[in-house]
């Protein structure tokens, strides 16, 4: 098992005929990745990569069985497309595009809750499933297993590049990830760790995670106090970047967009103190996730 | 989020039908006190500087006439209102003024929706009000970003004690806030104090207004009077950094990069990831290096964007050491940035066996950029050391290199 994706998902990325879905495209099949179908309106009938392009989610959903949506198209065009997908009833829907202005996702993320589609991102570089050799979005690159190798600690990540560097982490204390998950960066996504960390307690396959956080936003807070109440019992082993931001003026972004302290909310001191409180093993420096890991999965 | 000058904002709320006291900008006394004559006294004059809580800094001030709002206009243009110097002010009828409301528009990340804050006790922080007058601040949530009914705002006004016109008038003007709140694409709102004058009208006094950097594009209204990337500092956008955000809107979508000047220092620092940044940032600082700059990119640059990039970094007064640390890569193309960074080294005419530095890239095609770096002398790592050991041996290299320098 794991969370997300596995062998049972079907695939049709939004926006494949640009410069980085293609590229992205050709690197998940050589994984392995059920990749059916892709869209961008126009250019029906041509293939990336052997698979077909639709003009339509709803054409492609005529010819193929589908239940992941992965969005490519350029800011301006993204509200449409994910709005393409939940209006034709694909329960997962990840978001790669950076940029989207807040209102769209306000109202696209409205628009999933109400459809009870799962949405990850915007600005996640994406999800993926070792073991089932699934992957979502750029992450791995055109190495998976550099960093990602079949394994039963989940990892959580704000950041693209530091869900790779977590997995990676996890690989040098001689394990490996279930599925890993980029949320996104922005203020306003889909499913913040929490609600992933929801996905991980009832994965069976999942025994620990590592979860990177950031400045900014009461994401950590919430996970601080769902784990205090019982609602994640296995190891939780977590490491919070960006402490100097606690030093430099206030409101200032430093990294992701989601990464600001106003107003006194966001200080990585009191994300770390929330989740030490909770029991989670909280990492001083960025290599103790080594120690931290094998001691969660001795015991 | 790209901070909105008053005068920009009030012009905003006009244009929507929500009253605002009547004013003008100047630049200097003079222009301060004809404005004043014209609008007639009491006066308010406002340094107009995108900075919060200007009140408490003395950068709001009162007149009683024409020569004394000339003579303070001059004090506040000679201000600095926390590192921004003050080159015009507001000059502002000054209201007659019943009561204080509050109210502001955001979005909250927790609950995904714009939220109303309102209270009946304005004029303070919305945070001291909270402490001080819990009782007479109401969060609303707004689950349809369609809009928000009267009724709702109605709701509001009337829990918190408002009657009569005065419930009328306040409803009214709160339902066309949000709507703004919506056309111009905002991130935040915030009226306070929305005044309620001697004769029932309500009064956008104040105004503190911001907008989605990534709206822009459908926003003309806003083009040439707000600064991207403003909400980066916390001071005005220095020269280099004003050339950094032209360099990064070379081929906007491809590759994103964001700079900001500190103060001190004497670490060039360019690394990659949002996250990765900040971990690179907090690991120099903990075995005692002092970064001069920081740059965060991702997404894959173009080679020219990571050249300009790097040369910026590295010209920035009192860089004495380049420090290049990142994740490994998902989609970045190490070799590309190796490129690049290699390009800046020789625009500069810096000589990176004699410079301290060293280079983390690891990710795709990353055996080219190991190449790359070691052919011209740049100490490089892939996924051989860790990211904290990257900082580690760039300030061994500081050291080492300028034992002089107190560490």
């Amino acid at each position: 098992m794991a969370i997300l994706v596995d062998k049972t998902s079907k695939i049709v990325i939004q926006g494949i005929t640009g410069r980085e879905a293609s590229m992205v495209t050709k690197h998940a099949l050589l994984y392995g990745t059920n990749i059916v179908a892709g869209i961008t309106p126009g250019k029906e009938g041509q293939k990336i990569e052997g698979v077909p392009v639709y003009d339509t989610v709803k054409r492609a959903c005529k010819d193929h069985e589908i239940n992941t949506a992965v969005i490519y198209v350029p800011p301006a065009f993204a509200y449409d497309a994910v709005m393409e997908s939940i209006g034709n009833d694909i329960p997962l829907v990840i978001i790669i595009t950076e940029r989207i202005p807040q209102q769209d996702a306000i109202r696209f993320l409205f628009a999933a809750r109400t459809a009870n589609c799962t949405v990850i991102g915007p600005n996640s570089v994406g999800v993926i499933t070792p073991e089932n050799r699934v992957k979502i979005g750029a992450i791995g690159g055109d190495n998976p297993e550099r960093c990602f190798v079949p394994g039963t600690v989940g990892v959580i990540s704000r950041s693209g590049g530091m869900t790779a560097e977590c997995a990676w982490m996890v690989k040098r204390a001689g394990f490996g990830v279930s599925t890993c998950v980029s949320i996104g960066g922005d203020a306003l996504i889909g499913s913040p760790p929490m609600k992933i960390l929801e996905m991980f307690e009832k994965d069976t396959k999942t025994k620990a995670v590592v979860m990177w956080g950031e400045p900014g936003t009461s994401y950590e807070e919430d996970v601080a106090g769902f784990t205090k109440e019982g609602g994640f019992t296995k190891p939780l082993i977590a490491y919070i970047g960006g402490r100097f931001v606690e030093r430099m003026p206030e409101g200032t972004i430093f990294g992701h967009a989601a990464s600001i302290i106003e107003r006194g909310v966001g200080k990585p001191s009191s994300k770390m103190a929330a989740l030490k409180d909770a029991g989670c093993y909280v990492a001083d420096s960025f290599t103790d996730i080594i120690t931290y890991v094998r001691k969660a999965m001795e015991s | 989020m790209a901070r909105v000058l008053e005068n920009v904002g009030k012009e905003v709320l006009k244009k929507n039908g929500i009253p605002i006291p009547e004013s003008a900008v100047a630049s200097s006394a003079e222009e301060a006190r004809k404005a004043a004559e014209k609008i007639g006294c009491p006066i308010v004059i406002k340094a107009l500087v995108t900075v919060g809580k200007r009140g408490k800094t003395g950068a709001v001030r009162f007149a009683e006439n024409p020569d004394e709002a000339g003579r303070i206009a001059e004090e506040i243009l000679s201000m600095t209102v926390r590192n921004f110097p003050v080159d015009r002010v507001l000059v502002e009828k000054k209201l007659d003024i019943r009561q204080e409301l509050y109210v502001s528009i955001t979005y909250n990340s927790r609950e995904i929706c714009p939220v109303v804050i309102a209270s009946s006790a304005g004029g303070m922080d919305i945070e001291e009000i909270a402490k001080s007058h819990p009782a007479k601040v109401i969060k609303y949530p707004v689950y349809l970003a369609e809009g928000v009914h009267p009724y709702e705002v109605r709701a509001i006004w009337s829990d918190l004690g408002l009657r009569g016109g005065v419930l009328l008038n306040a409803t009214e003007i709160t339902k066309r806030i949000f709507d703004l709140f919506l056309k111009y694409d905002c991130t935040i709102i915030e009226i306070n104090p929305l005044a309620v004058t001697s004769n029932e009208e309500v009064v956008a006094a104040a105004v503190l207004m911001g907008v989605d950097d990534d709206a822009l594009y459908r926003q003309p209204y806003f083009k040439n009077k707000v600064e991207v990337g403003s909400d980066r500092a916390w001071r005005p956008l220095s020269a280099l950094e004003k050339e950094m955000i032209e360099v990064d809107k070379m081929e906007a979508y491809r590759g994103t990069a964001r700079y900001v000047e500190i103060d001190g220092g004497n670490i060039g620092f360019f690394c990659g990831g949002g996250g990765g940044s900040l971990l690179s940032y907090d690991a120099l600082i903990r075995f005692g290096g002092k970064p001069a700059n920081y740059t965060e990119f991702g997404g894959n640059p173009p080679e020219a964007k990571v050249r300009g990039l790097v040369k910026g970094v590295l010209s920035k007064h009192g860089v004495k050491g380049f420090f290049m640390n990142m994740n490994i890569t998902n989609n970045t193309q190490t070799d590309i940035v190796a490129k690049g960074i290699i390009g800046a080294f020789k625009d500069l005419n810096i000589n990176p066996q004699k410079f301290p530095a060293v280079v983390r890239l690891a990710g795709v095609h990353d055996a080219m950029a190991r190449r790359l770096c070691e052919a011209i002398g740049l100490e490089y790592h892939g996924d051989d050391i860790t990211m904290e050991d990257t900082a580690r041996i760039m300030v061994s290299k500081m050291e080492k290199a300028y034992p002089e320098e107190e560490y």
